[in-house]
C-alpha cells in the first residue's frame, strides 16, 4: 500500500496514536514508576522570602518512626555536590548575546539543590527527609528546627533593580546583566526628527506553567556499577542526564535518565530541578530507591515560573505613520537564581517584530529578586515584546489618528525585502507577512465588525476588535541526533533526542517516516526515553522538536535509502543507479523486479555474499548542528464583548493564521494553537503569580487563587494554517508550538482597549481582570493586585 | 494527612455517641472541604465520623409551606430535584452552580453550612430564606446560625440533620464567581416570603450577612427600580488579590438588582 493510500504521511490530520494510551490511564508518568524497597522523600521549604540560615537541628526528626535520613545544605557541601550548571544566556549561533555595558562578566549565582547560606524565596528547599512513607517523611520534616534570621525581601521587578534594594547575593548587586542593544545614536537622531512619538510603560506579569502532571522523581543508586538512575520528566533526557551528573560530580555516563510520558512542560519544566539532584543524592546516601512527588501547592511555590518583564518603550513615527525607530528598557525578573535570561534576550532581539524598523536602542537588565526562579515559558520573551510592539502601534493610532490596519500594512516587511536584518541584528529569512495578516482580517471578518459593534451596543455591551502580528525566533539547543534502524520484523526504530511533553511526537515523527518509507505509522518506534540509548539530543523547546527531528530524520532516511539501493542492486543484480525507491520497495527501473525495504534489511543481516560495508543492520545516524534560527510568524484577530457594569470580558471570536512552513499534521497543529491561545489569553485576562510585596509570601499558591483559563472562557477558535516553506529547512518546516501564544496577549488587550475606546480607556494592565476594566471605565486608579490587600 | 481512626455509624445517635466518646473527633460529610485541610496537615483529628451511611439525614421533602433537605443530601441531588425546582428554583440554581460535577457529586448541604466558608453559596439561602437549621439537639433560626468566618452556632458534637426552607413567593440567587476558585466573589440571595423580603449576601464579607436597608426598599416595592440609587459601602468587606472591597461593594449592588430581576420583581 502506498503511503498516499494509507493516508498517514506528511500533511495528513491523523489521530494521535498516543491518545488511547493516555486517556485510558495507561500512560507511564514518572510517578507511575515504582521500585522494590523504595523510600519516600519530602522537602522542607523556606517559610521566609529572604533569611540567613542559622543552626539546623535535625535530631528530633531523625528519631521520628520511619525516618531514614535528614539531609541539609551543609551535608550537600560536605559531600561535594556542585551547583546546578546554569547558562542563563542562549549561545545559539543565530542569537544576539547581550553583554554588560561595563564590560564585566554576566553574574551567575551558585544554585545548590538545597539552600546552603540563605533562603532567597518562599518555598526554596532547605532539607530533604527520606522515610519509609510520605507521612513519616512529613512527620520528620515537621520535627526539624531551623534558626532563621529574616532579612528584608524584594519581589517587585523594578524595585529589585534599585540600588538600595535588599541584595540577594553578597557577591553581586541584584542586576545580574545590564546590556544595551541596537544603535543609540541612530535611534536618538530618528526620534529627533519624528513627527510623532508614542510611549508605553507596562509590566508583563509573572505566571507559571501549571503542567497537568506535577513533577516527580524516582532514583536509585547502584553501588556495584556506581551509577545513578533517575526517572523524571523534563524537556529533554540528555540535558537532564548531563546536568545531574554535573551536580553529583560524576561522569555523565554514570547517570541514566528515564522518561516515558511527560504531562506538560511549556518551558517551566525545561531543565533540571534542584529536587531531582537531591533525590538522586539521597538515594545513594540511604542505599535505597527514593521517590518524590511534588504536591500542587509546592508546584505553585517552586516550579520555575515565567514572564515577569517590566517595560518602558517608545515608538517614533513620521507624519505618514512610517516607523522610524523604537527605544526603551526591559527588566526581566530572574527570581532568586540566575537560572535563565533568555526571555529577556529573546525579548529584546525581536522587539521590532516583523515591521520595518530602521533603528532601535534598548537597555536590557536581568534582576534577581526574592521570588521563584524564572525560565522561558511558552514562547519565552516573544509574547512579551509582541505585546509591547502591538500596544505601541494601537496607541499611536489612537493618539495620532492612523488606521490600525493601514499602519500595519505600511510597516510590515515585504517579501522582496527578505532576508531582513532587524535593528538588533536578527535576520528574518522568509515570510508573506502582509498576505497572512490580510487573510486573518478576512477570516475574522474585520470589515463586518462595525455592524457587530452596533448590535452589541444596542444590547448594552461594548464590543472591540484587534489584530496583532508576531514573529517567533526559534533557536534553542542547536544539535540533534537520530539513529534510524530498519528491523527485519517490519518495524523501524527511530532513536531521537527530543522528548514529547504532550505534543504528539509519536504520531508526527512517525508520519515523516511513513512518508519516506511507506510503513504504517504503527510500525514506527519512536525511542526517546532512555539516555542509555539516546546519547545526544537537545530535547523539546524553542520550537525545535519537529523542526530538528525532521531535519535529522530526513538526512538519515536518505542515507538508508542510498544504502538500501546498493543492497537491492546486489540482490536484484542491477546497478545502484538503476534502482528506484518508491512505496517501500526498491525496483529496477523499467522492470517488475523489486525487493521490499524489510527484505533488504534482512538480507543485510543474513547474506554473507554482500560486500562487507553493506552487511549488518540497515541503519543510519545523523548528528547535526543546525545553525539557522527559524521564524514562524502569523496574525491573530480577537473580538471581545465587555459588560460595562461589571467589567467582564467575553471573547466572542478568535481567528488565527499561523505560518508553519509545512504542516506535518494539521490537526495537531490546530491543537497546539488552541492550547497556545488559552495560555496567552490566560495571561491577558486571568493568571498571575502574586507575591505580597511586603513579606514576599506567594498569595496565589493554589487553584483557589491562581486563575487558570477554562474551556468555558473561550469561543470555538477559527485557526488557519499558512504554509510558506522555510528556506533553510530541508522540508520547509517552521515550528508550530508557540504561535498560539505569541500575539495572544497583544491582541486580547488591544481588543479590550478598542472596546472601551469610546469610554476614554487608553490602557488596561494584565491580567485585565473585571475589576481593572471597571476601574478604567470609571476613571478610578488601577490598584495593583499585590497592593489590593487590606 | 495525619493518622486518624475512621468510623461509619448507622444512626445519628450512634454518631453523637462517638463524638462524645472520642478525644478529638470530627464529622465527615462529602469531605470536599475537610479532606483538603487534612491533606495539607492544616488540621489534626483523632477520629473521623463519616455520616454517609445514615439514611435518615438524606433526602428532599416538601412539607407544607416548607422544603426540608437532609444534611447529607448531595449538591447534585438538590440541583436535579423536581421537588426543589417546583418549590424553590433559586436553590436549584444555587446548588447547580457549586464547584464542578465532581464536587457536586460529593459535597453536601449540611457540610456546606456547617463549614460556613465566607464564599460558600448555601449560607446565603439559609439566611436569605430565613430557614431553620435542625440539629440533633435543637432548632436554630437561620439568623442565629452563622457567627463569623468559618464559625457557626453549632456546639461541639452537635450534628446538623436537616434544614427547613420556607417556600418563598419569589426568590433568586445570583452568583458572581471568583475567577480562580469559582466560589462566590459575591453572591446575593433575595427572597420575598410571607414574612417579608430578605436579602442575604455571601462572599463579600467575613460571614454571610443581610442587607437590611435593601430589604426595606424592596419591601415597599419589590423591583430593581426600587434599587436604582442603592449602593453598598465597602467598609468591612473582603479585599484580596481577586477584588478590592470597593469592587465587591459595587458587585453586591449589581448582583442584588440582577437577583431581583431574576426573581421576577416588577420592572
Ligand atoms: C473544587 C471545589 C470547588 C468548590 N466550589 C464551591 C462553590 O462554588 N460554592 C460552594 O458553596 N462551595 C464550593 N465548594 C465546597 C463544597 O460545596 C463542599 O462540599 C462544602 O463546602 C462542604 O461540604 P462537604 O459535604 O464536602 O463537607 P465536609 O468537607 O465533609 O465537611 C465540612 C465541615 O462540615 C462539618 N460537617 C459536615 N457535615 C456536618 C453535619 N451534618 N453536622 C455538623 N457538621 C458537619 C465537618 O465536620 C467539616 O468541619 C467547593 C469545593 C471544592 C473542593
Amino acid at each position: 500500500m502506498s503511503h498516499a493510500a494509507s493516508g498517514e504521511g506528511i500533511g495528513q490530520p491523523i489521530r494521535r496514536r498516543e491518545d488511547m494510551r493516555l486517556i485510558t490511564g495507561k500512560g507511564q508518568f514518572s510517578d507511575d514508576m515504582n521500585l522494590p524497597g523504595q523510600t519516600y522523600a519530602v522537602f522542607l521549604r523556606a517559610p521566609h522570602a529572604h533569611a540567613r540560615i542559622g543552626a539546623i537541628d535535625t535530631a528530633a526528626a531523625l528519631k521520628m518512626p520511619g525516618v531514614l535520613a535528614v539531609l541539609t545544605g551543609k551535608d550537600l557541601l560536605a559531600d561535594g555536590l556542585k551547583p546546578i550548571p546554569h547558562t542563563p544566556l542562549l549561545a545559539h549561533p543565530a542569537e544576539i548575546i547581550p553583554e554588560n555595558t561595563d564590560g564585566t562578566p554576566v553574574f551567575t549565582a551558585p544554585h545548590y539543590p538545597l539552600a546552603t547560606d540563605k533562603v532567597r524565596f518562599v518555598g526554596e528547599a532547605v532539607a530533604i527527609v527520606v522515610a519509609t512513607s510520605i507521612a513519616a517523611a512529613k512527620d520528620g520534616a515537621e520535627a526539624i528546627a531551623i534558626d532563621y534570621e529574616p532579612l528584608p525581601a524584594v519581589t517587585d521587578t523594578v524595585a529589585a533593580a534599585a540600588p538600595d534594594a535588599p541584595q540577594l547575593w553578597d557577591q553581586h548587586s541584584n542586576v545580574a546583566l545590564d546590556a544595551r542593544l541596537g544603535d543609540a545614536a541612530a535611534t536618538a537622531a530618528a526620534f529627533k526628527r519624528a513627527a510623532h512619538v508614542v510611549k508605553f510603560k507596562t509590566w508583563v506579569q509573572r505566571i507559571t506553567g501549571v503542567p497537568m502532571e506535577p513533577r516527580a522523581a524516582l532514583s536509585e543508586y547502584d553501588p556495584q556499577t556506581k551509577r545513578y538512575m533517575l526517572h523524571a520528566g523534563s524537556g529533554g533526557a540528555v540535558r537532564l542526564k548531563n546536568d545531574l551528573a554535573t551536580v553529583l560530580g560524576v561522569p555523565s555516563d554514570d547517570v541514566r535518565v528515564l522518561m516515558y510520558d511527560v504531562g506538560g512542560n511549556f518551558g517551566t519544566r525545561g531543565m533540571i530541578y534542584p529536587e531531582f539532584a537531591a533525590v538522586a543524592w539521597a538515594a545513594r546516601r540511604v542505599g535505597k530507591p527514593v521517590k518524590w512527588l511534588c504536591e500542587r501547592h509546592e508546584a505553585f511555590l517552586c516550579d520555575y515560573q515565567g514572564r515577569d518583564l517590566a517595560v518602558e518603550a517608545e515608538l517614533a513615527l513620521d507624519r505618514d505613520g512610517t516607523f522610524l525607530a523604537m527605544r526603551g528598557s526591559n527588566i526581566g525578573n530572574a527570581g532568586a537564581h540566575t537560572t535563565n535570561f533568555s526571555p529577556l534576550q529573546k525579548g529584546v532581539e525581536i522587539a521590532s517584530s516583523i515591521y520595518r524598523m530602521p533603528a532601535a536602542d534598548f537597555r536590557a537588565r536581568a534582576v534577581l529578586s526574592n521570588t521563584a526562579p524564572t525560565r522561558p515559558y511558552r514562547s519565552a520573551g516573544r509574547p512579551e515584546v509582541m505585546y509591547v510592539m502591538e500596544r505601541l502601534i494601537d496607541l499611536a493610532c489612537r493618539d495620532f489618528g492612523f488606521d490600525r490596519v493601514e499602519i500595519r500594512r505600511r510597516n510590515l516587511i515585504a517579501p522582496s525585502e527578505l532576508p531582513y536584518t532587524n535593528p538588533f541584528g536578527m535576520t528574518y529569512d522568509s515570510g508573506h507577512y502582509r498576505e497572512v495578516m490580510d487573510r486573518a482580517l478576512k477570516e475574522g471578518d474585520w470589515d463586518g465588525f462595525p455592524a457587530r459593534r452596533a448590535e452589541a451596543r444596542a444590547r448594552g455591551k461594548y464590543r472591540g476588535i484587534a489584530v496583532a502580528n508576531y514573529v517567533d525566533t526559534a533557536t534553542g539547543q542547536p544539535r540533534e541526533r537520530t539513529d534510524i534502524t530498519i528491523r527485519r520484523d517490519g518495524v523501524i526504530d527511530v532513536v531521537i533526542g527530543t522528548v514529547s511533553n504532550g505534543q504528539g511526537h509519536e504520531t508526527t515523527f512517525a508520519q515523516c517516516i511513513n512518508e519516506w518509507f511507506a510503513v504504517p505509522v504503527d510500525k514506527v518506534n519512536i525511542i526517546t526515553h532512555d539516555t542509555d540509548i539516546v546519547k545526544v539530543g537537545g530535547g523539546t523547546h524553542s520550537g525545535r522538536g519537529m523542526r530538528l527531528a525532521s531535519y535529522v530524520m530526513k538526512i538519515a532516511s536518505d542515507e538508508i535509502v542510498e544504502k538500501g539501493k546498493r543492497i537491492a542492486a546486489h540482490l536484484l543484480q542491477a546497478k545502484p543507479a538503476e534502482i528506484d525507491f518508491t512505496d517501500g520497495h526498491f525496483r529496477v527501473t523499467g522492470s517488475n523486479r523489486s525487493v521490499g525495504l524489510f527484505e533488504v534489511a534482512a538480507a543485510a543481516l543474513d547474506q554473507s555474499d554482500l560486500p562487507g560495508e553493506l552487511r549488518g543492520p540497515l541503519t543510519a545516524t545523523c548528528d547535526k548542528v543546525v545553525k539557522e534560527a527559524a521564524f514562524p510568524y502569523g496574525a491573530h484577530v480577537c473580538e471581545v464583548e465587555i459588560d460595562p457594569v461589571m467589567g467582564n470580558v467575553e471573547i466572542v471570536k478568535y481567528t488565527t493564521v499561523d505560518d508553519v512552513g509545512r504542516a506535518v499534521n494539521p490537526m495537531i497543529i490546530h491543537g497546539q494553537t488552541h492550547g497556545g491561545i488559552a495560555q496567552g489569553v490566560g495571561q491577558a485576562l486571568l493568571e498571575h503569580c502574586a507575591y505580597n510585596a511586603a513579606d514576599g509570601q506567594l498569595m496565589s499558591g493554589s487553584f483557589m487563587d491562581y486563575a487558570m483559563p477554562r474551556a468555558d472562557d473561550f469561543p470555538f477558535f477559527d485557526t488557519f494554517i499558512s504554509e510558506v516553506p522555510m528556506p533553510s529547512h530541508p522540508l520547509g518546516i517552521r515550528p508550530a508550538g508557540e504561535g498560539g501564544t505569541c500575539p495572544a496577549l497583544a491582541v486580547t488587550v488591544n481588543a479590550i482597549v478598542d472596546a472601551l475606546a469610546d469610554l476614554g480607556v487608553r490602557h488596561v494592565e494584565m491580567p485585565a481582570t473585571p475589576e481593572r476594566i471597571w476601574r478604567a471605565i470609571n476613571g478610578k486608579k488601577d490598584v495593583s493586585i499585590a497592593k489590593a490587600e487590606g | 494527612m495525619y493518622a486518624f481512626d475512621y468510623h461509619q455509624p448507622k444512626s445519628v445517635d450512634e454518631a453523637a455517641q462517638m463524638l462524645g466518646a472520642k478525644p478529638e473527633p470530627k464529622l465527615l460529610a462529602g469531605g470536599m472541604s475537610l479532606l483538603p485541610t487534612l491533606k495539607l496537615r492544616l488540621a489534626q483529628y483523632t477520629d473521623l465520623v463519616d455520616l454517609s451511611a445514615i439514611d435518615s439525614i438524606k433526602g428532599i421533602e416538601r412539607d407544607g409551606d416548607a422544603l426540608v433537605i437532609g444534611a447529607m443530601t448531595r449538591h447534585v441531588e438538590v440541583a436535579t430535584s423536581d421537588t426543589v425546582k417546583r418549590a424553590i428554583p433559586a436553590l436549584t440554581t444555587l446548588a447547580g452552580g457549586i464547584g464542578d460535577p465532581l464536587v457536586r457529586n460529593r459535597g453536601t448541604m449540611g457540610g456546606s453550612i456547617a463549614n460556613a466558608d465566607p464564599a460558600a453559596d448555601y449560607p446565603s439561602a439559609v439566611l436569605g430564606l430565613g430557614a431553620t437549621v435542625i440539629t440533633d439537639k435543637r432548632q436554630i433560626a437561620g439568623d442565629d446560625f452563622f457567627k463569623g468566618l468559618f464559625e457557626t452556632a453549632l456546639e461541639p458534637g452537635e450534628i446538623v440533620m436537616a434544614v427547613r426552607y420556607p417556600v418563598p413567593l419569589q426568590a433568586a440567587y445570583i452568583k458572581y464567581p471568583n475567577p480562580a476558585s469559582r466560589f462566590a466573589l459575591v453572591g446575593v440571595f433575595v427572597a420575598r416570603t410571607a414574612a417579608g423580603v430578605r436579602v442575604a449576601v455571601t462572599g463579600a464579607g467575613p460571614c454571610v450577612f443581610r442587607l437590611t436597608d435593601a430589604e426595606a426598599l424592596l419591601a415597599k416595592n419589590f423591583s430593581a427600580a426600587a434599587l436604582e440609587n442603592f449602593t453598598v459601602k465597602p467598609d468591612g468587606l473582603n479585599a484580596d488579590i481577586h477584588a478590592t472591597a470597593e469592587y465587591r461593594a459595587h458587585a453586591v449592588a449589581v448582583m442584588l438588582k440582577r437577583a431581583v430581576a431574576a426573581a421576577g420583581g416588577n420592572t
